[in-house]
């Protein structure tokens, strides 16, 4: 599973940088088009729910997803499925 | 077959509605209407229906629109003041299509007034009090016989024309005991159903769309706010808005021939008196009294849409008398139509017209 | 299959403003009815006016967009006429209690099945920014621009003391807690009642120092007190300072329930 952030509904409120345990998300720089800066994300592979979503069967986390006002926040498959090394810092 | 009651005007109503299949009754009391909530109160439930005692008029008439949009024959009862307080979402009723039935027992006006009297005070409020243009249909019963008749019909305009629906009865006529002949069947017209795959909101050739019910995989959306096809708010689009409430008028004003229902008497007449509600039955006793063919009556029971060509049916008419229990409502709506002279006969104060009024009112206009 | 089904994607993105926390609360409830394992045309969401009540219109249901403050009314006659649909109210805190507070009293007294969740920004965010029957005490807005005068409503109380099955208060920041909530509402017969406090940048924030969204959200966290933590406050006879908001289960009770399906 992979992180994504929908460009066309993001309204660039940055509250997912405040909710992630991992601090995936963080605030961006660039404007897009419509004059908003998207978050950017940092290492996405650390996310709890893009590593088990598959071995555990259902949602993790999902707290981003929750949060964004804007329903912007999604996983998608990644096809062919990688498995990636992740380093997790306590 | 048939049977014979001796019924008051208010329970004779709840009757009607009961005939009619009403399964959704949501009201407050109110002078003089409470016995059409009580009659309903203790007759619904043993027929699988719903009674529900809601905390105001707007609470009552807010739950009708909802249970309409379930399927719910639904109905509510109130006088003059509730009426004022229901005007928002008799509004929001107009706007969103939602068929429904409220039944006005008039009493005098303003404010608080005449709780026991009689009056015909809000004939231009249902018509025109919401804001914004729409279009209703409001019927007037002038006997107890007709305020069972007419509240079936209520129910059947209002699912055919998906509108809200009028009765305009009067404190004398609903606490009234009369004779009533009861049919064992009345004549139901159903809400035309949404084809599914279409828009809900898309009109038929009849302007009227088909109904999309809650619960039957629909997903419309239903808004009060400017709405395009799909159901959806398109609250700044002014061609859309226009359109909109065009049709929302449209669909009654121009069916108005079609449902209009009234009687004509002595149709060559040159004086012709034109009156609905209580004033009927003085008028009948005039042109028993006179009985003389030069006095014409028209004798409406669907007052909007106005029936302009009912009008045109006196053909010699060379004035119009206009009785009614408020300061002229109607007379005024009856000039805009003709250009003949229209003599308003106004009483307020609770009582009926007499004879005597009616015709000092003629012999002061030979 | 997930929450995400029950949006009309072809409505979204919403309107709300950049940071509002309206979008976070119909996340929250969505994922508690996707539990449920309701069918979407077994559902019907009704709301009245104001921000949250624009959210009905972004759900894949039935749905009734109503009258200024009469949701639960409407939504009354919905449950009562059939009992089989699953009614859920959204409503806003001006909508609520102050327009609708009749309607609101009422049916917590019938204790009709309804979920209704109020979504508290504290301000009438719609209009432009007037103050509401639950802004905090010296809190500015458009029509108290000297910090506003009046005891706000604890609509938690209100609906305790009017006999609601259940309450419980979240805050926007409270995501999975909301959830759980929603859920325990939906489950619960009778008149449940889920009062969210949402962050409004636009009208309440800009005027009263919560520059940043996150600002905002952070002290609605930081001023959330849960009511286990208060309850032992109050045994010990510790201060409770005026400013928190008592959040968590408040009420859960069995009284009967009125338009339940039988």
């Amino acid at each position: 599973m992979k992180l994504a952030i929908d460009e066309t509904r993001c309204k660039g409120c940055n509250l997912c940088t405040k909710v992630c345990p991992y601090k995936i998300f963080s605030e961006g720089k660039r404007l897009n088009r419509k004059g908003i800066a998207l978050p950017e994300l940092d290492r996405p592979e650390r996310c709890a729910n893009c590593r088990l979503q598959k071995l555990y069967g259902r949602q993790l986390c999902g707290v981003c997803q929750l949060t964004c006002p804007d329903q912007a926040i999604h996983w998608i498959d990644e096809e062919p499925y990688e498995l990636h090394k992740v380093a997790i810092e306590y | 077959m048939t049977r014979t009651e001796f019924w008051q005007g208010n329970t004779a109503c709840a009757e009607g509605a009961l005939a009619a299949g009403c399964n959704f009754f949501g009201g407050y009391p109110i002078t003089p209407s409470t016995e059409v909530a009580e009659h309903m109160a203790a007759k619904l439930p043993k027929r699988g229906g719903v009674f529900i005692q809601m905390e105001d008029e707007i609470a009552g008439i807010a739950s009708i629109i909802g249970a309409a949009w379930t399927g719910a024959r639904a109905m509510t009862a109130t006088s003059g003041p509730g009426l004022s307080l229901m005007m928002e979402n008799i509004g929001f009723a107009a706007m969103t299509e939602t068929p429904c039935v409220v039944i006005n027992v008039q009493r005098g006006g303003p404010s608080t007034g005449q709780p026991t009297m009689s009056a015909q005070g809000d004939m231009m409020q249902v018509r025109f009090g919401s804001q914004g243009d729409y279009a209703i249909i409001a019927l007037c019963p002038a006997t107890v016989q007709e305020m069972f008749e007419l509240t079936v019909k209520a129910f059947n305009l209002a699912d055919k024309y998906r509108v809200p629906v009028f009765l305009m009865a009067d404190e004398t006529i609903g606490h009234m005991r009369e004779k009533v002949i009861v049919p064992d069947t009345v004549e139901r017209v159903n809400r035309k159903p949404l084809v599914p795959g279409t828009l809900p909101f898309k009109a038929d050739a009849d302007l009227v769309p088909g109904f999309p019910q809650f619960g039957k995989g629909h997903h419309v959306h239903v808004t009060g706010l400017t709405h395009d096809e799909r159901g959806y708010p398109a609250a700044t689009n002014p061609k859309l808005h226009a359109n909109l409430v065009q049709r929302l008028v449209d669909k009654i004003e121009n069916a108005r021939n079609d449902m209009a229902d009234y009687d004509v008497i002595n149709p060559g007449a040159s004086r012709v008196f034109i009156a609905y509600g209580a004033p009927v039955r003085t008028v009948q006793q005039v042109m028993y009294d006179l009985n003389d063919t030069d006095i014409g009556f028209l004798r409406l029971r669907m007052v909007w849409p106005f029936p302009e060509k009912a009008l045109a049916e006196f053909k010699n008419a060379k004035a119009f008398f206009i009785p009614e229990m408020n300061l002229g409502q109607m007379a005024r709506e009856i000039e805009r139509h003709i250009k003949l002279p229209v003599i308003s006969i106004p009483k307020i104060g609770g009582e009926l017209h007499t004879p005597a009024d009616l015709i000092s009112t003629l012999e002061a206009h030979p | 299959m997930s929450y995400e089904d029950w949006y009309r994607q072809d409505r979204l993105p919403h309107i709300f403003c950049a940071g509002c926390g309206n979008g976070t609360i119909i996340n929250c409830t969505l994922a508690a009815i996707e539990q449920m394992d309701w069918k979407k045309e077994d559902t019907v969401f009704v709301s009245g006016i104001g921000c949250s009540s624009r959210a009905p219109g972004y759900i894949l249901t039935d749905s009734l967009h109503t009258t200024h403050g009469r949701a639960i009314a409407f939504a009354t006659g919905v449950k009562m006429a059939n009992p089989d649909l699953h009614v859920v109210v959204f409503t806003g805190d001006g909508d609520m209690a102050a327009i609708g507070g009749n309607h609101f009293i009422h049916a917590c007294r019938r204790n009709i099945d309804l979920t209704v969740i109020c979504m508290n920004n504290q301000i009438y965010g719609m209009t432009g920014g007037q103050g509401s029957p639950t802004t905090p005490k010296g809190c500015l807005s458009s029509t108290t621009p000297f910090g506003c005068a009046e005891t706000p409503f604890d609509l938690c109380e209100l609906a305790t003391a009017a006999g609601a099955n259940y309450v419980s208060r979240w805050t926007s920041y409270h995501v999975k807690e909301l959830e759980k909530a929603v859920k325990v509402g939906l489950e619960t017969p009778g008149f449940s009642f889920i009062e969210a406090l949402v962050q409004c940048p636009t009208a309440f924030g800009r005027r009263n120092k919560f520059r940043q969204v996150a600002d905002h959200v952070e002290y609605l966290r930081s001023h959330s007190l849960l009511k286990a933590k208060r309850d032992r406050m109050l045994e010990n006879g510790e201060h409770i300072p005026e400013d928190m908001y008592i959040v968590g289960e408040i009420t859960r009770r069995k009284r009967p329930a009125m338009g339940v399906k039988p």
